[in-house]
C-alpha cells in the first residue's frame, strides 16, 4: 500500500529499518559464526582486507543506532521517523549492549588466566555480541512500537 | 511491564476516538510519528512533559486529563 502522507511514509520506513536491523544483525553474526575472522589459525583474517572487514560491519551496524542517516527523505521524515520513541528505543538498546559488553570483557577476563588471548581476539569477543545484543533490543523495540493493540 | 508505567493511567485512545481520530491523524496534528501515539495509548512509553503538553493541546484537554496516577 502506497503512504497516503509522510506521517506514513515515516511509518513505513521506521517498520523497513526495524526488519532490516534485525536482518543485518543476524546475517552478520552468521558470518562470523561460518568465518570466525579472528580465531581461525589459517591465516583467514589475519592480513588484508578481511583484517578489517568485521571492525567496519561492526562500526556500520552501531552506526545504525544513532539518530541520523536518511538525509534523502528530508528533515521532516527524519524527525519523525527518528522521534523521542526511537531515540529512547536506542538508548535502550545501547545499554542493553554496554551490559553484554562488559559481560563479555568479564568472560574475556577470566579465560585469559588460562588461555592467553590477542588484543584483537579479546576486542572480537567483547564488541560481537554487544553489537549484536544493542541492534536486536533496539529492532525488537522498535517493532514492538509499531505493534498495534 | 514494569517501573513507572505501571503507576501511569492514559485516557489517550479515548479521548482520541472520540473525536473520530486515527492514529496517524493526531500524530500529525502533533507532529510525532503514529508509532509516538501508539506507544503512549498501550503504556508502553511515558511520554516527555512537552509531547505530553502537545498531545493535550492537539485535543482540546488538558494533560491532568490525559494521564492520570493509578
Amino acid at each position: 500500500m502506497k503512504p497516503q502522507n509522510v506521517v506514513e511514509f515515516a511509518d513505513q520506513l521506521s517498520r523497513r529499518r526495524a526488519l532490516g536491523i534485525a536482518l543485518a544483525t543476524v546475517a552478520f553474526l552468521g558470518v562470523q559464526l561460518v568465518a570466525r575472522p579472528v580465531f581461525r589459525s589459517d591465516g583467514y583474517g589475519a592480513s588484508g582486507p578481511r583484517a578489517y572487514m568485521w571492525a567496519l560491519n561492526a562500526a556500520a551496524l552501531l552506526l545504525l543506532l544513532l539518530p541520523a542517516g536518511g538525509f534523502i527523505w528530508g528533515r521532516r521524515v527524519r524527525e519523525l521517523v527518528n522521534d523521542e520513541v526511537s531515540r529512547a528505543n536506542a538508548r535502550t538498546g545501547a545499554a542493553a549492549g554496554f551490559w553484554m559488553a562488559m559481560a563479555a570483557a568479564l568472560a574475556v577476563y577470566a579465560v585469559a588466566a588460562s588461555r592467553a588471548l590477542s588484543a584483537r581476539e579479546a576486542a572480537y569477543v567483547v564488541v560481537t555480541p554487544a553489537t549484536a545484543v544493542a541492534l536486536l533490543a533496539f529492532a525488537w523495540l522498535e517493532s514492538r512500537a509499531h505493534r498495534d493493540g | 511491564m514494569s517501573g513507572l508505567g505501571d503507576q501511569l493511567a492514559n485516557r489517550l485512545r479515548e479521548e482520541r476516538t472520540r473525536r473520530n481520530l486515527t492514529q496517524a491523524q493526531l500524530a500529525e496534528l502533533v507532529g510525532v510519528s503514529r508509532k509516538t501515539i501508539n506507544t503512549v495509548e498501550n503504556g508502553i512509553f511515558i511520554p516527555s512533559t512537552v509531547l505530553s503538553l502537545r498531545l493535550a493541546k492537539a485535543l482540546g484537554t488538558t494533560v491532568e486529563e490525559l494521564f492520570q496516577l493509578r
